[in-house]
């Protein structure tokens, strides 16, 4: 009992870690960085502590610094509770969506039976949704308690951005739980063993859906219009300042961290090597004994999970400062005419290959 | 010295560079309308250049000049071509008086009404010469427009080439006095003949 309890708590913590200590606070500078190197620049590099710069890393520590020591603001006309709410709201199901995505798989050390996953639910992948659903409620209150026009209208586009891809994302992940028959994200992680069963070839078009998808979910760049800075701004978060808006920039962050970690369990292979197969691993780590091996095991499958992470959210970098904003009425057609038919389209030729084999 | 305009852009020569052909229809190819390849495509180009970068970021080249072209100002400064305008300064002659005459001309093209001076005589000589009692270049109004350097029949007052410090946290720290302006003229020469070079015509008929 006590020791399922101190398992527990060690991977809360640990997911916890990761993200809060690692992903979350390195992101921004990750973003500043990479931006600068796509475009030829040199980015941010003047932050320093007794004249050690450390590429710049020392920014999103001045960063937290600056805006904590900054005042609160709560504009006049504002609704307080909602607007204090929002900040919360958004950030919460960002981290709490990475409970039920595994990180490793099922172990035995010391006849103990671990399972690196924080929540094992049956409906992993409808927890996910349900709470990724409730991101919009933050971005929605925070536009409309502020008291500006620009915050509202900024709501506006999120509310409607997010219902059109809130659909396409729902159903471009069926093809993938009729290929593997299962809701459960350990389950599907467990069954891409190798490499040629990985989601992405499986549902090459699940793929591209589920990414797109995503970062429209996301509000990241090409689909960025409820904070479009040039056009509102900064959408439902311009009457934010202080600790509320490192909330905000945190929760955009994590939620990148966690869309990555949940493409990376459907389609890229979970925590897999590609070619290396697990029982391969063990061998070759048969020379620390047959506990230390699985835990030299559980190790490299973590390490691959995140090597895995750190390149997906290269990858939405990438596409982030390449791709410019779509307007409000290409999203809508985008979501409704275009990404809603090709996933309608991609469950019925999957049913039918499923049904046929 | 002459002055010759530089015509290339980057490293390509100018009989090289052909205009770009413009496709001037707005309708996307069928290619185009299916958004995955040229998503790729631009794709492919910014991960072009962020693998580029990084290895010179990681393996700086040596001797090579650098891909990024950002100068990292305090530390390195640009060396600046003959025709930038800095601060205005007066002349200073080999005797160590000032070349004006104070003839007010540039006090009266000044645009921003910058430039005020007090006329006087001196010995020179046997003979008595023009000079500036007081020249006071207000550097708060200046707006580096260069036409005093134009107007000057002298060579009195060239623009420099000086840009830092120039700001002040005091408004009257900011109007300029006669000794603070006067440059001896060794340092002002490649300066003054591109002066010459560019108002040659207006100011040295010969």
């Amino acid at each position: 009992m006590i020791a399922d309890l101190i398992e527990a708590i060690a991977k809360i913590l640990f997911v916890f870690g990761v993200n809060m200590g690692f992903f979350a606070p390195i992101l921004g500078w990750v973003e500043r960085k990479q931006s600068a190197v796509m475009q030829d620049r040199v980015g941010a590099n003047r932050a320093d502590i007794f004249g050690f710069t450390l590429i710049g890393l020392l920014h999103p520590l001045s960063d937290t610094i600056k805006l904590i020591t900054k005042e609160d603001f709560i504009p006049a006309g504002a609704n307080k509770l909602f607007h204090t709410l929002a900040p919360f709201i958004s950030l919460t199901p960002a981290m709490i969506t990475f409970a039920v995505v595994p990180f490793g798989g099922q172990y035995e050390i010391f006849g103990r039976r671990i399972n690196l996953v924080v929540a094992d639910l049956d409906v992993g992948i409808l927890f996910v949704f349900a709470f990724a659903s409730l991101a919009t409620y933050g971005t929605v209150l925070a536009g409309w308690s502020s008291n500006n026009n620009w915050s509202f209208l900024g709501g506006l586009r999120a509310a409607a951005q997010m219902l059109s891809y809130e659909v396409a994302m729902g159903l471009s992940i069926i093809g993938i739980i009729m290929v593997y028959g299962s809701l459960k994200l350990t389950e599907i992680g467990a069954m891409q063993t190798d490499f040629f069963k990985w989601g992405i070839f499986l549902q090459p078009i699940g793929f591209i859906l589920f990414l797109t998808c995503a970062i429209a979910e996301n509000k990241r760049a090409p689909f960025d219009i409820p904070e479009a800075e040039t056009e509102i701004v900064a959408g439902y978060f311009t009457e934010y300042s202080s600790m509320k808006f490192i909330m905000f920039w945190m929760g955009e962050f994590l939620e990148m961290v966690t869309i990555s970690g949940i493409i990376v369990t459907l389609f890229l292979g979970a925590w897999h090597l590609p070619f290396i197969s697990d029982e391969r691993l063990l061998s070759l780590f048969g020379f620390a004994g047959p506990n230390g091996s699985i835990i030299m095991l559980m190790m490299a499958n973590i390490a691959t999970f995140f090597g895995k992470i750190i390149f997906m959210i290269w990858f939405q970098m990438t596409i982030r400062w390449t791709l410019p904003r779509f307007r409000y009425d290409q999203i809508m057609k985008l979501g409704w005419k275009i990404m809603l038919p090709i996933s309608l389209i991609n469950i019925f030729i999957t049913g039918l290959v499923v049904l046929l084999k | 010295m002459s002055y010759e305009l530089d015509y290339t852009v980057g490293s390509i020569p100018l009989d090289k560079l052909k205009p770009k052909k413009v496709r001037k229809n707005i309708e996307l190819t069928l290619w185009e309308r299916l958004y995955i390849p040229e998503i790729v495509r631009g794709m492919y180009i910014t991960t072009r250049h962020f693998v580029i970068n990084m290895i010179g970021f990681v393996f700086p080249p040596k001797g090579k000049k650098r891909k990024i072209f950002t100068v990292y100002y305090p530390e390195e400064k640009l060396t600046i071509h003959v025709a930038y305008r800095g601060r205005p300064v007066l002349v200073q002659r080999e005797d160590g008086k000032e070349k004006c005459v104070a003839c007010g001309l540039c006090e009266r093209i000044c645009p921003a009404l910058a430039i005020s001076i007090i006329g006087g005589e001196r010995q020179c000589g046997n003979d008595m010469e023009r000079y500036p009692v007081t020249y006071t270049l207000d550097m708060s109004r200046c707006v580096y427009c260069g036409l005093c350097e134009e107007v000057c029949p002298h060579e009195a007052i060239v623009m420099s080439d000086e840009y830092i410090g120039l700001a002040e946290y005091d408004r009257k720290n900011m109007i300029y006095p006669k000794e603070k302006l006067l440059v001896p003229v060794a340092r002002l020469k490649n300066r003054i003949e591109y002066v010459r070079e560019i108002y040659g015509k207006a100011n040295y008929m010969d």
